[in-house]
């Protein structure tokens, strides 16, 4: 079982891929249109996939996935079920920095605590970033979309100051926290 | 640790199991375009409970009035979180029934004609139901009764609204911290027109400092209810365990998923297994509970059922909707109901 890995392929110049995972697929379009109008000084490639792992007969054209975004609905427990399962198709150098995750709903009255608490264990296991996005306003679509350009901005090694691990270790707790339980 | 008015502060020698997260975090957000951010755990330092004792079967006649206990059981109830009332008194239950009464008959005349119909005065009773509470923490609960008097008629005045303020087995630790002229009475259960909720809620707010907020049961909430129900089967006959869910596809699906309710107990025995010892309940066995009756949906229809939302869960001992509106069937297992709701009103209320 192949499984997905960043250093396989040679980069392009000047140009960075994010692939969007969602198993519902409302939000990762539009985070995609949104993504690719905002920014204009480097080629942003938006692929957009349900779940891992990605289709075969792609592979020889498909060009190097710098950063892999799970977009987990926190209204809905398939969702990150979804998103649990997609994670065991990801190689490993994926969780040094090029992971993270991406909830929405997050202040929905209905939605049972347990849920977000579930993810940020999940994303504090694998030390990737957990950003949580509105999704029905444009202003947050667009905040959302330049939130997710800097970290890719810096997995694709485009940023001449960060150096992913270090990046994003502000973005994790280093250590697991054990503080969940008191959350 | 001192403890000021309502915030818990951080004791000074910190004990491993608690910690009182920022006070401000959730309470201070300027309101969302969506619901409420629930001021939960985090304030009260609460966590959620991840096991509950399993439902006793009570006879809660021997200590409440059966008269009373009626009243509680004909109704659909919709259900509100109340912040803890300032200086109310169980001893002046009357003279605070004049005052709503007042106060109804006073709102429903402003800016109308005086008319001579049949609504000309509301008669209110606030009695105290005792023998629900459970701890000695516990206020006793308070049922609060409209009925409208005919002005010409002989008849007797009939009930239009009816509500009731109660509190059991609520947190131990929070009650105590609360200051002495409070009294904390978390879950609020209306039934009647909306106007006269309204009246009641504003008459509360203006008289005890109090604020209300509209209680949504969460799907977990529904879960534990669905799995604390199943487990009475053997002693009290459920006769059927429905499940509604709504889905998300275009355009929207309802399913009412329908389990004959001695499967259902067959598949909760097997996850947990009757033991007299230790009666309690975990998350976890709830989780494989309602996991044992997606699957099993799944493998007949092909649809995940965890890609919706569970809106209602019913049972012949009662049933509960996501909107917050419950009805109770039997008086057997009331206690274990009404705990489950005042945990979950008092893990709502923002302070």
């Amino acid at each position: 079982m192949a499984l997905l890995t960043p250093y396989s392929k040679i980069p392009e110049l000047n140009t960075a891929t994010v692939l969007l995972v969602e198993n519902e697929e409302q939000f990762q379009s539009r985070l995609a249109d949104a993504i690719v109008q905002q920014e204009k000084d480097i080629n942003v490639n938006v692929r957009l996939a349900r779940k891992l792992p990605l289709p075969v007969e792609n592979s020889e054209t498909r060009p190097r996935i710098d950063l892999v975004v799970f977009i987990v609905n926190l209204l809905s427990e398939r969702s990150l079920q979804a998103a649990e399962s997609s994670l065991s198709h990801l190689g490993p150098d994926y969780f040094l920095g090029k992971l993270c995750f991406l909830v929405t709903d997050a202040r929905c009255g209905a939605v049972p605590q347990e849920r977000l608490l579930s993810v940020r264990r999940l994303a504090a296991s694998h030390h990737c970033p957990v950003i949580y996005a509105e999704h029905q306003t444009e202003d947050g679509i667009t905040m959302t979309a330049m939130r997710v350009l800097t970290i890719l901005k810096v997995s694709a090694g485009l940023s001449p100051v960060a150096t992913t691990a270090l990046y994003l270790s502000t973005f994790t707790r280093c250590t697991f926290p054990s503080d969940f339980d008191e959350d | 640790m001192e403890c000021n008015a309502l915030v818990v502060n951080t004791p000074a020698h910190r004990p491993d199991t608690r910690r009182s997260k920022s006070y401000g975090r959730s309470c201070v957000e300027p309101p969302s375009l969506f619901w409420q951010t629930p001021g939960h755990l985090t304030t009260l330092g609460h966590r959620i409970p991840t096991s509950r004792r399993a439902a006793k079967s009570h006879n809660i006649t021997t200590k409440v009035d059966p008269e009373q206990v009626a009243l509680l059981i004909k109704n659909e109830w919709k259900l509100s979180h109340v912040t803890p009332l300032y200086r109310f008194r169980h001893t002046q239950l009357k003279l605070y029934s004049k005052h709503l009464a007042a106060f109804i008959i006073a709102e429903k005349q402003q800016g109308v004609a005086v008319e001579v119909g049949v609504e000309a005065g509301f008669k209110v009773t606030f009695s105290a139901v005792l023998g629900i509470a459970e701890t000695k923490e516990d206020a006793e609960t308070v049922f609060i009764q409209v009925h409208s008097k005919p002005l010409f008629s002989a008849d007797t005045p009939k009930a239009v609204w009816r509500g009731w303020l109660t509190c059991v087995n609520g947190d131990p630790e929070y009650l105590r911290s609360l200051p002495p002229d409070f009294v904390s009475l978390p879950l609020f259960c209306s039934s009647g027109p909306e106007y006269l909720t309204a009246l009641v809620k504003s008459w509360f707010e203006r008289t005890f400092d109090c604020s209300f907020g509209s209680l949504y049961l969460n799907s977990t909430m529904l879960n534990w209810l669905a799995a604390l129900w199943t487990g009475c089967h053997p002693t009290s006959n459920i006769r059927y365990l429905k499940l509604a869910w709504n889905m998300p596809s275009q355009p929207p699906l309802d399913i009412a998923y329908t389990v004959n309710p001695q499967d259902a107990w067959e598949l909760w025995n097997s996850i947990h297994t009757e033991d007299s010892t230790d009666d309690r309940i975990n998350i976890e066995e709830v989780q494989l509970f309602m996991n044992g009756l997606e699957i099993h949906f799944f493998r007949h229809f092909k649809i995940y059922l965890s890609a919706g939302t569970l809106t209602k869960v019913s049972t012949a001992l009662g049933s509960a909707h996501h909107d917050g509106k419950i009805k109770i069937g039997s008086s057997d297992y009331i206690t274990t109901l009404l705990t489950l709701l005042t945990e979950c009103a008092l893990m709502k209320t923002p302070v």
